[in-house]
């Protein structure tokens, strides 16, 4: 199976089409047994009534976004590079040399200092940015939050002051008209619960015992650096979000990243109601009650991001063999220099990408970068399906001039799987999406472009 | 520039399989790196390390591959058998299950790679001895009937993670050297000795799996 996905090369034509995708996978869950799902959200307007107005809106307006952030950032980007190659040598080459010199490994300082956005030390915050939050404000006020708005607004990073109940929001979780927020949120949560007071029970039954031990399995190893997650609450809150979405999903059920996918969203929701750092809180100081709002929602939030995504979940996982193809296609075509060099040494793109498109490029970053990106791909149509597959494109490439100066197998995979990011901050997700809206709107218009 | 300044004669691939939770990761970790981490993520797809050791007068860069253990992978980590001369099936010896399903990644890896792959069983977590569920006689002797080398090892407090890597680079670097003497055509054994690895990498490192046993 997987060998002849490897190999068949020459079927590859063209990238997936962005318009096929949401419709057979529409197709592909009602032949699912998870049809019970199906119907959850009929009373939910927003989907159905804003999706046709989505594709205009992103060409212009996700087009005229990069072109600004392009431009802001491309003053400051002098010194990110520069600081990439000292760490570089610092925490990259030095391992790769000395495999055998024993324990000289350096420590990778905390993954995720959530709450430290500026990671490169930008200025708190500019009139732009103030005027960026009045709008924010303004919008999600309104009687009936302009959705559209909204997303162009969020493509270029939505303030941490407001990304709670605009990611809400943008999942298509809370609805625009702010009358009825109030109640959906009351509605849903009970209805969450109630899943919990029929289902969890049966986590120990035969038939739900191997789903529930992988899950408690990976729960302790899901953000083992991260002091917030080790806290039986809160390891809790992960298990009873990922078993009730399993046996939800009987056709992909549990798959390990599924766990991962779940931290932006919980911790977002949890910084609704916390003033410190997150990373280091105590949930035992919130109420019962915001707990298990923070538990619902999560939950309901990432339910959404995966129905776009869970053909990666499948038997075989037929998602993630077509985007890590197409990525193959896509890089084939964009940077040939690259390409023929991971030919030469004879690096499979399935090699590094699986995990890339497994975990949507969460191990490869901090977690920080994580929350931002989510804030595009919340704004994209089809951000986590489709426009991804272009952000590890120009993930990849953002890396060319240290792949080119590999020159054995080993030292390519070693070094696309251990990239050094672990510095990188708004800025450098602001110029990776830039480049990554580039590609899609070079190649998504015009698939033969550039074809060899 | 890495690895390609080390000098080495051979390559050989090795995977690490067996339940998720056994510890596949930490082993791989312990050897090449001499680290364990408590807290080490769950594999996601396929990771990689290297470590070069001395069998007898050669130089042997062992490739290791480190396979995540669910099940739902198996159709793609089945790709990363390809070329593998080695094969460590891990299991926990204070889980029963996991030495349970032994057999079917057996099955598995002889579904995809070489007849001749040296195999070794590996019980881990000698360390949880009083927790332990699988009595090592009982694995030892499922190893001899199946032709398997077994060890019990730990991670955590490194007993016999060396010996466990070195015996099965040892018996794999014997199989190839009985496989040349039977034919002095040995092209189909990757010998990087007469180039230096350090002028040519790519020619020695091209072929990993080629060590045709």
């Amino acid at each position: 199976l997987a060998h002849s996905f490897i190999k068949d090369r020459s079927k590859a034509s063209g990238l997936p089409m962005k318009s096929k995708k949401a419709s057979s996978f529409h197709e592909f869950a009602r032949s699912t047994s998870d049809a019970w799902d199906i119907g959850d959200d009929e009373d939910e307007d927003f989907s159905s009534s804003s999706s046709s107005s989505l594709q205009t809106l992103n060409s212009k307006v996700a087009k005229a976004t990069a072109a600004q952030v392009l431009e802001n950032h491309s003053k400051l980007r002098v010194k990110p590079e520069r600081v990439w190659s000292l760490l570089e040598e610092a925490c990259v080459r030095s391992p790769l040399q000395k495999q055998q010199s024993l324990p000289l490994r350096p420590v990778i300082p905390l993954v995720a200092r959530i709450s430290d956005q500026n990671a490169s030390g930008a200025p708190p915050m500019t009139v732009r940015e103030k005027t960026r939050l009045e709008k924010f404000r303004q919008l999600l006020s309104s009687h009936n939050t302009d959705l559209d708005e909204l997303r162009k607004c969020s493509w270029p990073g939505v303030p941490r002051e407001v990304r709670p109940v605009t990611w809400r929001l943008l999942s298509g979780y809370l609805p625009a008209n702010s009358e009825r927020r109030k109640l959906t949120l009351q509605r849903k949560r009970e209805e969450y619960f109630g899943f919990i007071q029929q289902y969890y029970d049966s986590r120990n039954e035969e038939h739900h015992q191997d789903t529930y031990r992988q899950i408690h399995i990976d729960i302790p190893r899901t953000n083992p650096l991260i002091p917030l997650f080790q806290q039986p609450l809160v390891q809790e809150i992960f298990e009873r979000i990922l078993f009730i979405w399993a046996i939800r999903h009987p056709a992909s059920g549990y798959v390990q990243g599924i766990n991962d996918l779940v931290t932006p969203f919980f911790v977002v929701f949890l910084s609704e109601h916390v003033e410190e750092d997150v990373e280091n809180f105590d949930v035992t100081n919130l109420s019962q009650d915001v707990l298990r709002s923070i538990e619902a929602d999560s939950f309901w939030c990432m339910s959404k991001l995966l129905d776009g995504i869970q053909d990666n979940y499948t038997f075989a996982q037929p998602g993630i063999q077509k985007k890590v193809k197409a990525l193959e296609e896509l890089v084939s075509r964009i940077d040939e220099q690259v390409h023929n060099h991971f030919r030469k040494y004879e690096v499979e793109y399935l090699q590094f990408a699986f995990r890339w498109m497994n975990n949507l490029l969460m191990r490869e970053l901090p977690l920080r970068c994580t929350i931002r990106l989510w804030d595009t791909y919340q704004s994209e149509p089809e951000g986590f399906s489709h426009f991804h597959l272009y952000v590890c494109a120009a993930f990849l490439i953002k890396w060319r001039k240290e792949i080119l100066d590999e020159e054995d197998f080993q030292g390519l995979l070693m070094l696309l799987q251990n990239l050094p990011t672990i510095h990188w901050g708004n800025e450098e997700i602001g110029l990776l999406l830039a480049e990554a809206y580039r590609l899609k709107y070079m190649f998504a218009d015009a698939p033969n472009h550039y074809r060899r | 520039m890495g690895s390609a300044e080390e000098d080495y004669n051979f390559v050989f691939k090795v995977v690490l399989i067996g339940d998720s939770g056994v510890g596949k990761t930490n082993l791989l970790s312990r050897f090449t790196r001499n680290e364990f981490n408590h807290d080490s993520r769950t594999t996601i797809g396929v990771e990689f390390s290297t470590r070069t050791i001395l069998v007898g007068d050669a130089m042997v860069k062992a490739q290791i591959w480190d396979t995540a253990g669910l099940e739902r992978y198996r159709a793609i980590t089945s790709a990363y058998y390809r070329g593998a001369v080695g094969a460590l099936v891990v299991f926990d010896i204070t889980k029963h299950q996991t030495y349970d399903v032994v057999d079917r990644w057996l099955k598995e890896l002889y579904d995809h790679a070489e007849a001749s792959i040296v195999v070794m069983l590996v019980g881990n977590k000698t360390d949880l001895a009083q927790a332990r569920e699988v009595p090592m006689e009982e694995a030892k002797m499922f190893a001899d009937n199946k032709g398997l080398l077994f060890v019990e090892t730990s991670a955590l407090d490194s007993t016999n993670v060396e010996e466990a890597f070195k015996t099965i680079l040892k018996e794999i670097f014997y199989k190839v050297q009985k496989q040349k003497q039977r034919s002095s055509q040995s092209n189909t054994v990757s010998l990087a000795s007469e180039s230096p690895a350090s002028t040519a990498p790519a020619q020695a490192e091209r072929r990993p799996c080629c060590v045709a046993l």
